[in-house]
């Protein structure tokens, strides 16, 4: 089965926006950037997707989004993560991490079981 | 109340921000983007394209955005709204037919409702018009007379329950204004507290002084404001107008559109020369009740009133007992069964276009099972296809229901405009918010609920069977039966309207033609303001009107035909008591000789006048042959003489008996007495000159109107025809007819399609039976004779049992109808035949389509 080089895995990138969201607020472009440059271009995302993904995450608590000011003093939307969204962000890392841990274990004995 | 405030912002930015919002941030991710391209090297073309192309489908972003920024309400109403459209747009045949049945139901409802209300319903345009009466003397045996002038003077000094008594006299002036022309105008002639009873006061000026309103008072007018406008300029200096030789002060101006019973131009104080016989009867006479005081207590003391006045005066009067009837009741009374039809009419059609709706929408609802079970089978959640079928249907609502609007303010203005001078109050009419919004909601009611029959269907059935089979299954018998008697509703509906409009029609026709004993078609009528003009002026006006071409003959007349009225008077013979116990009535008339043979009435017996019945030669009369049988019967009334109250220094010789002139409102024959022009000076002004013409009337009236202009700018005239006079006279009966023939061609046209609405699915739906009928080998012939036998079933019994109805219905019409019964056969075999006609026509379309199916592309099922 072919894969797309960004595809993800499932569940995983409203995680990756919380995460990048956890590193300071951020507009939609500002958080698709951050995904791919902190992915070292491996998560190549449409960028378009973050848009009703963090529609997804307001709803659910986890970010707010304010208008404010940008650098170059344009008005632009930007995402904060609330502290419902850390918890959230800090049980999906730990989700991650177990599940990639079993996942790694599982591969590795398979090498020398087989 | 700060959830009421967070609740409109939430809704607001739904509406309105939103989606902005989200195309701001959008662009704005575009440009960061494309500047992050430029910077690592792109052209700003090949980056701005790059951009777009990492970012995605912009459109397809949007929407989920939107569809995941909760209020999923709200965003998938607005999906549903497309979703209904594009579902009403590719079904064009069930939508166009859904919308015009809406709209012609709605309409015709809300301006037959709109004609009742106005006329009905709501209050006369006076304040407290509740509390307005008018008083009618009633004889020993119960007729209804017109008051006299003593009567309604003790009345008002002597009767108690009133706060104010007031009486008019109609009549028609000719009236010099200001601009120096010379119109007839219609003159109410009004007593002393006549617009304090009605509590109107003039714009401009003031109303009569009780000095001015009586005898030897001085000439006063008061005009209405059109009047003021078009003949005085609107000038508030009012001067005076001329009437007749006389120069009359106008001391006011009424206000715009202020009307009493019917338009008048000019309002004159009638008590300057009062009638001084109690069995004159020649006012109307109206009260307002006194505050506290009921209707039945004004009856008890104008009964006991009239006991007095009839014991006091005994046979000098012929009041024994007064009528004391609500204004309204009064003005509209007449009218209440024409209005009555009007409504059963209208409310036919919109039950006719209700089962309309009800049938398209069940066979549109069974060919889209499938469709619905495939968006259930796909996931579609069954509250969300609810949703979305009431969705469609309130579309269809609230554009029928617009059409419908627009329809029924148009129908009703027309009536407005065509029925100001045949009923009274139709001139305020408007189309009333109330009203309009309750057909209105009736319609959208019924759109609604019968919309939701697929979706419970849909709750009902399982959707994999309708997935299955439903396309190509006929249509279960039960609901064949529903549809069946659906359309048979429909055309018993438009059976019983289209009977009903036939006889008026009829009726209207027997009026016209041969209810009048004489022959109105070809005559044209002149009503002359001859005022003080000698006679031989008049005669040379009447010679140049014989010598116009295609004129056969030239009467003059004292009165219009089938106008008596005020005129009535007693007649009686030379032995009887002048004061009481009076043999007859008749009215009266002074003609000029050939009267008779220009209106083509038959002299029955005797002769007409003649030019020897002249000033000072014997007083002689024509009588109709009711007068001769109440005062001699038996014998011959030729050479016998009688006395009438209109001449009583005369005896008058009888020389001829003319046919009745029946009076069209069927009160029976009505006694009418004759006197030569020439005999009675008095009678001689203001004439009313019959023309009779050979052909093209219309051509002709034209003519003589331009020769009056042109000839006599000294007499100013009125020309018409006497078929639009008689006509006008037959109004109320015109109206219901002309309604009840729109009601009936428009239950007819919606029979139609809704016969071709069921019949058009039906076929659709046994597509694959025909296919393999026509497979086994039936002829299109046959297929056709198939469709069409289903339709003419259904269309026949409808017919009988609208036919049945008809029986039963049409007898509430007997008093609106004459010269026809209401079974009168030719109306019931034409609503018979027209009806299986339009069924026929209907189901003509559709069984064609049957006869043409491609069995091949039938049998493979999804055609």
């Amino acid at each position: 089965m072919a894969r797309d080089p960004g595809e993800l895995l499932p569940g995983t990138f409203e995680m990756l926006i919380l995460k990048s969201l956890s590193l300071g607020a951020m507009h939609g472009w500002g958080v698709a950037e951050r995904i791919e440059r902190l992915s070292g271009g491996v998560c190549a995302i449409q960028q378009g997707a973050v848009y009703p993904a963090l529609q997804r995450l307001l709803r659910r608590g986890w970010v707010t989004a304010e208008w404010s000011a940008t650098e170059s003093n344009r008005r632009a939307r930007y995402y904060k993560l609330t502290a419902a969204g850390r918890r959230q962000l800090d049980a999906e890392v730990a989700w991650w991490k177990r599940t990639i841990g079993g996942v790694d274990r599982v591969l590795r004995a398979a090498a020398q079981e087989a | 109340m700060s959830w009421i405030h967070a609740m409109r912002e939430r809704v607001t930015n739904l509406v309105l921000g939103r989606h902005a919002e989200l195309d701001e941030e959008i662009s704005y991710h575009l440009e960061l983007e494309t500047q992050r391209q430029i910077a690592g090297g792109a052209d700003p073309e090949t980056a701005r394209r790059t951009a777009l192309a990492r970012f995605g489908d912009r459109r397809r972003i949007t929407d989920a955005t939107l569809r995941a920024r909760g209020d999923r309400l709200m965003e998938g109403g607005a999906q549903d709204l497309r979703w209904s459209l594009r579902s009403l747009r590719n079904s064009p045949g069930f939508t166009a037919l859904a919308l015009f049945t809406l709209a012609l139901g709605i309409g015709a409802t809300t301006a037959a409702f709109t004609v009742l209300d106005t006329v009905l319903l709501q209050p006369l345009p006076y304040p407290e018009s509740d509390r307005l009466v008018v008083i009618q003397e009633l004889t020993k045996d119960k007729r209804t007379l017109f008051p006299s002038y003593p009567n309604f003077d003790d009345w008002r000094t002597k009767a108690n329950a009133f706060a104010h008594v007031a009486s008019i006299t109609e009549r028609v002036d000719r009236v010099t204004a200001s601009d120096g022309e010379t119109v007839r105008v219609a003159d109410l002639g009004v007593s002393r507290d006549f617009f304090e009873t009605l509590r109107v006061r003039p714009i401009l000026g003031r109303t009569f002084t009780a000095d001015e309103n009586r005898l030897g008072g001085a000439r006063v007018v008061m005009v209405s404001y059109e009047f003021w406008k078009t003949h005085m300029g609107g000038s508030t200096t009012l001067g005076t107008v001329r009437m007749g030789r006389d120069p009359a002060t106008v001391v006011g101006v009424l206000p715009a559109g202020f009307d009493f019973l019917r338009h008048h131009d000019l309002y004159s104080p009638h008590e300057r020369g009062p009638g001084t016989v109690r069995t004159a009867h020649y006012l109307t006479v109206m009260a307002r009740l006194a505050p506290h005081t009921t209707l039945a207590s004004a009856r008890a003391n104008m009964t006991g009133l009239s006991r007095q006045l009839a014991s006091a005066y005994g046979t000098d009067t012929q009041a024994e007992d007064a009528l004391v009837t609500p204004l309204r009741d009064h003005v509209v009374g007449k009218y209440r069964l024409v209005l009555d039809v009007v409504f059963g009419g209208a409310t036919l059609v919109l039950l006719v276009a209700c089962s309309n709706l009800v049938s398209a929408q069940l066979a549109r609802g069974i060919a889209r099972g499938r469709e619905i079970a495939v968006r259930a089978a796909l996931g579609a959640s069954r509250a969300r296809l609810v949703r979305q079928l009431l969705v469609e249907s309130a579309v269809l609502a609230v554009a029928g229901a617009v059409l419908g609007a627009a329809l029924g303010i148009g129908i009703t203005r027309v009536i407005s405009r065509v029925g100001a001078d045949l009923m009274p109050r139709l001139a305020e009419m408007t189309v009333n918010v109330r009203l309009l919004s309750f057909s209105v909601g009736i319609s959208v009611l019924v759109t609604l609920l019968i919309g939701l029959y697929p979706a419970l269907r849909l709750a009902r059935g399982n959707s994999a069977s309708t997935l299955r089979g439903a396309s190509r299954s006929t249509a279960p018998m039960v609901r064949a039966r529903v549809w069946h008697a659906l359309v048979g509703f429909e055309v018993a509906m438009a059976v019983l309207l289209l009977v009903a409009s036939t006889l008026l029609v009829r009726t209207l026709d027997n009026i016209l033609n041969s209810g009048v004993g004489f022959e109105i078609h070809g005559v044209i009528t002149a009503a002359l303001s001859t005022g003080d003009t000698p006679q031989s002026r008049i005669e040379q006006i009447e010679s140049s009107l014989n010598a116009i071409p295609g004129v056969s003959g030239v009467a003059l007349a004292s009165n219009y035909p089938l106008e008596w009225g005020n005129m009535s008077a007693p007649v009686l013979r030379p032995t009887d008591p002048e004061d009481h116990d009076w043999p007859a009535f008749a009215g009266f008339r002074a003609v000029t000789p050939n009267y008779f043979a220009v209106l083509r009435q038959p002299i029955v017996q005797g002769r007409a006048f003649d030019a020897s019945d002249r000033k000072g030669s014997p007083y002689v009369a024509v009588i109709t042959p009711g007068i001769a049988q109440a005062l001699w019967p038996g014998e011959d009334p030729i050479g016998k003489q009688l006395r009438s109250n209109q001449d009583v220094d005369h005896l008058l010789t009888i020389v001829g008996v003319v046919s009745e002139a029946r009076n069209w409102s069927m009160a029976g024959p009505q006694n009418e007495l004759y006197v030569p022009a020439a005999q009675h000076e008095n009678w001689q002004s203001d004439p009313i000159a019959f023309i009779r013409v050979d052909r093209d009337t219309r051509g002709a009236a034209a003519s003589i109107e331009r020769l009056l202009r042109a000839n006599a700018r000294d007499i100013p005239a009125k020309v018409a025809l006497l078929d639009d006079r008689v006509a006008a006279t037959a109004a109320s009966r015109r109206f219901a007819m002309v309604a009840m023939l729109a009601f009936g061609g428009i239950a007819l046209l919606l029979a139609a399609v809704g016969i071709y609405g069921v019949l058009a699915y039906s076929v659709t739906s046994r597509q694959m039976e025909i296919g393999v009928r026509m497979a086994l080998g039936a002829t299109a012939v046959s297929i056709l004779r198939r469709s069409l036998g289903g339709a003419a079933a259904m269309a026949c019994a409808g017919v009988v049992a609208g036919l049945l109805a008809s029986l039963a219905a049409t007898r509430s019409l007997r008093s609106l109808l004459y010269g026809v019964t209401p079974f009168e056969p030719v109306a019931y075999v034409a609503a018979a035949t027209l009806l299986l006609g339009a069924a026929l026509f209907g189901a003509y379309v559709p069984a064609r389509r049957a006869s043409r199916v491609d069995p091949a592309i039938a049998i493979r099922g999804d055609a």
